[in-house]
């Protein structure tokens, strides 16, 4: 098993937002554009805490029950990696868009060795078959790695994205993420416990699976499922059993030491700004790369090459100054609003806009613009000849 | 193509948009119905008192014949006219109008059924059979009335015929163990389809195990039908039963039970008929059928969940030992033994869903004023609709038999598209459409299997379904289509 598997590369993920379909049926987009056209350019400035502001028509009552999920998720808890994809989810707000960010995630998982799709391995209660492995990181044996994979497209996607999201932790980390989390990508998935909730049951087995690892001291998993089910309370709740766990601040260490090289890079912000925040007294300065100046630089990129009409640019970096991916970093530079009006756009679907303008902007992706927000019309669809 | 048809004119909501999108638009008239009440000034009992009609299922219907070309011309269909009467289909789902096409799982209830329902709570509520006060005779009385409703909608020969159990599950196992268990011994054989529901097949593996009885499977035809050829070869003087569908959950076929049931019984065997997917669509009658036994559920067929019924020929049911003990099934209760009631109580332990049941007999009535074989004629059309559809869209593989001029195929199909998961387009189509859908094997695993497949999609239809819905579904199944094909 390759280890440049679980590392997908930053600006392969960025592309990843490309590759994406063109609606064809007019059905779709006559909805969209009816849709979104309007409010945006009146409500966008005010930056609702919900970061979505291109949700069209939603009712409201869902999106506040969605705030408080979110807010009631605590980042710090959650591995770098999975706090890393959540992000990218939050700087996609098509719901379209973000399924596909979900199938290119699915696309980048390895098949599985099928000598490990075995019911040991099965994850009950999915319509379509799912495996997930857990083998202990060979260069770091307190961190834990996995592998997984679906005959279903957007199960192996949310399959990759718990993968990505916790190859590398320690086990006890990945024991303590609560599965709420998944609210934060905005994908609509249910966390009731059933026989039939594949996402849910996906997480606890690798969670289970990642304490029985840790229970062997990284032995080979397979001899020692006895003890892992010994470790696991009686009831089956994975997330009961961490309290009883020590975490000790070695093993906090060690794992930091080696985090940059084993920790997969989503965005290679990552790369550059490594804050281990499950040991939260332990915030190591980072080089950040922001070295100012960066509005400047992209409004000149994005004035060079797309000759825009309109060009707003906002620095809503002291929004996310307080979770996790960002602290650490000095003077923002971090996340960005984007209003863009430009001929360029004709013609092009929404995330072809979008790939466009992160294609331009690669160089900030790569030295510590985290997030942006992008509004990106053409001058006939806001009125301008 | 479907796109530029006239919206029905039981809509008064037209609007410029209707005519330059109509396809987005024609969501729009009942999107605003969900701030009027479907049901004031009538417009819900409207269509059905016009064409109110006999109540027996098997009379010809007079009312006007619904071809497609009337429809062009702007006049409504069944689909349009029972709608109002079915409060939960006017929503939305995800921030579409929902579009509901998994009927074959379950169907949705009139506000006939609903106002049955509370009414029974609200002012009858009582223990039946039992008490001998106003209540209880009033609870009594709706409760035997439905028995008899069920009996002429099936056209048993008395009501006595009909056993209310919980659903169609309940009542298979009802036969499996009560006549299956006193009447098969080692070595007899059971003839099944590989193409049966789960519910049929299992408590017939019940009985193989404790009797040593045979189980004996009817493969599929190339054209994915139960060989039927294959089927009369298989029946012997050993074949104690024969247990088919009437019309299959998954292709969409129908099989020819009267010819069937003549075949076992040449032999002396018996045949039980699960009719859960044809009664709720076509006019079922168990004379012309001569089904030893036959089930059905009250969810299919509009009425509440928690109820279904089993008919059984009365010199059948008056020789079967009980099934479950309890209360009502006795006659006399001692120490060591106790005696039994007569069927249809013999079968019936224990206090019934009453008010379901008598929300049972509200959809008979419903589905009766309406008439059978005027929804059976609307879903033939919404059958070939889908169908055909379904058929010219690129790269799905639609199982069952294609229809013929003379042999049509139930309104449902399930299909799968090439290189996605089924799951997938399901997911998509109600994430991103409002379109529900089902996925997964159907409760029909043996026939995934013999079908060289995991799990398909599977759209089914019911009466009150739309041609309009149809085409929302095939837009949204190519839409889903291209966004997962591009990707892969």
């Amino acid at each position: 098993m390759s280890s440049a598997a679980a590392r997908p590369f930053p600006g392969e993920l960025i592309r990843g937002l490309r590759s994406v379909a063109e609606p064809r049926s007019s059905f779709v987009s006559f909805r969209r554009l009816s849709v979104v056209s309007f409010p945006l350019a009146f409500q966008w400035f005010s930056w609702p805490k919900s970061r979505s502001p291109l949700r069209p028509v939603r009712s409201q009552q869902p999106q506040q029950q969605q705030q408080q999920q979110e807010e009631a998720v605590d980042l710090a808890i959650l591995p770098q990696g999975l706090r890393e994809i959540i992000s990218l989810f939050q700087s996609v707000s098509d719901p379209k868009a973000k399924y596909q960010q979900l199938l290119h995630y699915g696309g980048r998982l390895p098949p599985l060795d099928p000598r490990y799709k075995t019911d040991e391995h099965r994850v009950r209660g999915c319509v379509s078959q799912v495996w997930v492995r857990a083998f202990p990181d060979p260069g770091d044996p307190a961190a834990v790695r996995f592998e997984a994979d679906s005959d279903s497209a957007l199960t192996k996607g949310l399959a990759a994205l718990l993968v990505l999201g916790l190859s590398g932790a320690p086990a006890p980390a990945i024991a303590r993420i609560p599965p709420e989390f998944v609210h934060l990508l905005g994908l609509r998935q249910s966390l009731t416990p059933s026989r039939n909730n594949g996402f849910l049951n996906m997480l606890k087995l690798m969670q289970l699976k990642a304490l029985q690892l840790y229970a062997q001291g990284g032995g080979d998993p397979a001899t020692n499922s006895a003890s892992g089910e010994e470790i696991a309370s009686s009831d089956g709740s994975v997330g009961s059993v961490i309290t009883e766990v020590p975490v000790g601040r070695e093993a906090n260490s060690g794992v930091n030491g080696n985090r940059v090289d084993h920790r997969p890079a989503l965005t290679s912000i990552q790369e550059v700004s490594e804050v281990n925040l499950d040991a939260v007294d332990d915030i190591s300065p980072a080089p950040t790369g922001g070295s100012g100046g960066r509005a400047a630089r992209i409004r000149e990129r994005l004035q060079r090459e797309l000759l825009p009409l309109e060009l707003e640019l906002e620095d809503i970096s002291y929004q996310h100054a307080g979770h996790a991916g960002v602290r650490g970093s000095s003077d923002g530079e971090t996340h960005y609003n984007l209003r863009i009006v430009s001929k360029e756009f004709e013609g092009k679907t929404l995330v072809k806009r979008h790939r466009l303008v992160y294609d331009l902007l690669q160089e900030e992706l790569q030295t510590g613009l985290h997030a942006l927000s992008i509004v990106a019309k053409t001058p006939s669809e806001v009125g301008m000849k | 193509m479907g796109f530029v048809r006239n919206i029905p004119s039981t809509s008064t909501h037209h609007s410029l948009s209707d005519l330059v999108f109509p396809l987005v638009s024609q969501r729009l008239p009942h999107r605003r119905s969900l701030n009027t009440s479907p049901r004031a000034g009538g417009e819900g009992a409207q269509p059905l008192s016009a064409f109110a009609s006999s109540t027996s299922s098997s009379t010809a219907s007079s009312s006007p014949s619904l071809s497609s070309s009337q429809e062009r011309t702007g006049s409504p269909s069944l689909g349009d006219l029972v709608r109002p009467d079915f409060p939960i289909l006017h929503q939305d789902v995800n921030d579409f109008k929902l579009v509901y096409l998994d009927n074959a799982a379950t169907s949705q209830k009139p506000f006939a059924v609903l106002k049955s329902l509370s009414e029974y709570y609200e002012t009858y509520n009582s223990n039946v059979h039992r008490g001998i006060h106003y209540l209880s005779s009033k609870a009594t009385d709706a409760y035997e009335q439905a028995r008899v409703k069920v009996a002429a909608f099936v056209n048993a020969s008395e009501p006595r015929e009909i056993v209310f159990t919980r659903n169609a599950t309940e009542a298979i196992n009802l036969v499996a163990y009560s006549w299956g268990l006193s009447n098969i011994k080692s070595g007899d054989e059971i003839i099944l389809s590989v193409a049966e529901h789960h519910s049929a097949i299992v408590p017939w593996q019940f009985v193989a195990q404790k009797t040593g009885a045979v189980l004996k499977f009817v493969e599929l035809t190339t054209e994915e039908v139960p060989d039927i050829k294959q089927l009369k070869g298989l029946i012997s003087n050993k074949t104690k039963i024969v247990v088919v569908h009437h019309v299959s959950n998954a292709l969409g076929s129908l099989l020819p039970v009267d010819e069937i049931a003549h075949w076992a019984h040449a032999v002396g065997a018996k045949i039980l008929v699960d009719a859960c997917q044809s009664v709720p669509h076509m006019a079922v009658d168990v004379q012309e059928l001569d089904a030893d036994f036959l089930v059905a559920s009250s969810h299919k067929m509009c009425g509440p969940t928690g109820v279904g019924f089993l008919y059984g020929k009365i010199s059948l049911l008056s020789a079967m030992p009980p099934f479950l003990g309890g209360g009502e099934m006795i006659a006399d209760v001692f120490e060591d033994y106790s005696t039994y009631a007569e069927p249809p109580s013999r079968f019936e332990a224990g206090t019934p869903a009453i008010g379901e049941t008598i929300g049972l007999g509200a959809a008979i009535d419903y589905l009766s004023t309406v008439g059978m074989q005027r929804i059976h004629d609307y879903e033939k059309e919404l059958a070939s609709y889908l169908y055909d559809r379904l058929k010219a869209v690129p790269k799905v593989h639609i199982y069952g038999p294609a229809p013929t001029s003379t042999v049509h195929r139930a309104p449902l199909c399930s299909f799968n598209v090439e290189n996605i998961h089924p799951t997938d387009i399901a997911t998509l189509l109600d994430e991103q459409h409002g379109v529900a859908i089902r996925s997964g094997h159907h409760c029909a695993q043996l026939l995934h299997r013999r079908l060289g497949i995991s799990s398909s999609a599977r759209a089914s239809l019911h009466f009150y379904n739309t041609k309009e819905e149809v085409d929302v579904f095939i837009e949204a199944l190519k839409d889903t289509i291209s966004f997962f094909s591009s990707y892969l």
